[in-house]
């Protein structure tokens, strides 16, 4: 299901309000309406539009200065503004292109070409904001700097894949990595540092380097317990001033595919999904820990699992149980149970196929990833 | 504003005022618990009752705020959670970092 744009409109005339309302729904646009300028500022609060159309001539905050307010405000000062209006008078309109306004309509276009004006300006909007994003991905690509794995690791015995998709294009807060110490352990990242966008995508690489420094000290200490490489992350996270305003969640799983065992801790994320092929059983595997960083001692544990041939596991992040439902936003862990199950007995190459992920790809409202592992033989 | 609040017995309500406690709210919501902190509020129940969805950024916010408060002797109860939020606070072990109240007059009336 794609969202329909949202658009906000303000005008004084509840009349005018209700007929463009009506005429732009039917355009398949969702529109937040306001009588003042006042009265928009309140329904900002609550949600964002992708498109603000407003009347010049209001009583009390006039349009202009409702747009001059917003531009004062930098959550509010990037969303496309186009004036609504009745006036012809070229002064009028140029002191509002001069506000940033970007554009306007007269009220009495026609619709067909008003909601083509909306288009064209939402489009426009769009392509410009894409090209900046690619040449900032660009520069993140030559700092050679990935958030998520550019191959998958080979391991005797296992399979081992992910499905990552970022919020809205953006890179974001979750991460993946695998660590191959030896032919024999892997370490299989998955963290999620909360919030969106370049913001919690900055970060991932300081909680991730701070993860592979843990593992492989420990790991040259001989300590090879995922319990404390969680905690000595959580130490350093929590004294840290840089990051310790920052929360992550992180999913660590040592694979020692010698002997088929996995020991696996968590801080603060969703419950690992483990299918056990023997007795046809899916099942949630828990820990205890806490947010990184959130408290001094985490309250970790360590959960070890024996696997045989056929077992698989499923580690994911939030994004993948968020869903938009017909009363809203949602999250429920029990619809990737559900997704996933007619899946169990097929290869993961399916399931990343499978509506449920390709509806992620489309409708999504926040980073989502998955990691898979299979024991094979 | 994002919150609403109100004294109640000893304690500070904070009502969200938002359906959607996301990205778009979640500094908001921050710098508006700070603000509360500072003041010198040491019992803030933040209640969840309009809330219908929250993301892990307004999460990071509320546990953020959590530790501000902590660092400055004050504690924060949350109230008022729907069943998938409550969820979600249980799935990711929120529940062991805050206490939870069905109602948050009810918290401020058992506040000793």
């Amino acid at each position: 299901m794609a969202t329909s744009k949202k658009i906000l409109l303000v005008d004084d005339n509840p009349l005018v309000l209700e007929m463009m309302g009506r005429a732009l729904n039917k355009e398949g646009f969702y529109c937040m309406k306001a009588i003042s300028a006042d009265a928009a500022t309140e329904l900002l609060k609550q949600e964002r539009p992708d498109i603000i159309l407003s009347d010049y001539h209001m009583p009390d905050v006039d349009g202009f200065s409702f747009r001059q307010n917003l531009i004062a405000i930098p959550e509010y000062k990037d969303i496309p503004f186009m004036f609504l209006t009745s006036e012809e008078d070229n002064d009028l309109m140029l002191k509002g292109i001069n506000l940033e306004a970007v554009d306007y309509i007269l009220k009495d276009t026609p619709l067909p070409v008003v909601v083509s004006k909306i288009n064209n300006f939402l489009s426009t909007v769009r392509e410009q904001h894409e090209r900046t994003l690619k040449e900032l991905s660009v520069a993140a690509m030559a700092l050679n700097l990935h958030s998520v794995p550019q191959k998958l690791p080979v391991i005797n015995g296992f399979e081992v894949d992910f499905w990552h998709r970022s919020y809205q294009n953006y890179p974001g807060g979750d991460f993946i990595d695998f660590i191959t110490i030896d032919e024999r352990y892997t370490f299989i990242v998955l963290g999620d540092v909360m919030g969106k966008k370049w913001g919690a995508w900055y970060f991932s690489f300081g909680f991730l380097s701070y993860i592979r420094a843990a593992v492989r000290i420990c790991i040259s200490e001989g300590n090879f317990s995922t319990k404390n490489i969680l905690q000595k992350i959580n130490d350093v996270v929590y004294h840290d001033p840089v990051v310790n305003d920052v929360l992550s969640s992180l999913s660590l799983v040592m694979l020692d595919a010698a002997e088929s065992v996995i020991t696996y801790s968590g801080a603060g994320d969703l419950p690992l999904l483990y299918y056990n092929s023997v007795d046809g059983n899916l099942q949630q595997i828990g820990s205890s820990g806490m947010l990184l960083g959130m408290l001094q001692d985490g309250d970790f544990d360590e959960v070890t699992l024996k696997l045989n041939a056929g077992d698989r596991f499923f580690m994911f992040t939030d994004g993948i149980i968020d869903f938009e439902g017909t009363s809203g936003k949602k999250t429920d862990y029990n619809t990737f149970v559900e997704a996933v199950t007619p899946y169990l007995n097929r290869p993961f190459s399916e399931f990343k196929r499978s509506d449920f992920l390709q509806e992620k790809t489309t409708d999504h409202i926040d980073d989502c990833s998955l990691i898979y592992l299979q024991k094979t033989i | 504003m994002i919150l609403e609040t109100n004294i109640y017995n000893k304690a500070l309500i904070a009502d969200i005022q938002v359906k959607e406690a996301n990205l778009t709210v979640s500094d908001n919501f921050k710098n508006e618990m700070a603000a509360l902190i500072d003041k010198g509020n040491k019992y803030i129940i933040v209640n969840f009752e309009k809330v219908m969805y929250v993301d892990s950024s307004f999460l990071g916010a509320l546990v953020s705020s959590l530790k501000y408060a902590i660092a400055n002797k004050a504690e924060i109860d949350v109230a008022g959670l729907n069943k998938d939020v409550a969820g979600l606070f249980q799935l990711i072990r929120l529940n062991k970092a805050f206490n939870i109240h069905a109602s948050a007059v009810e918290a401020a009336i058992n506040k000793s």
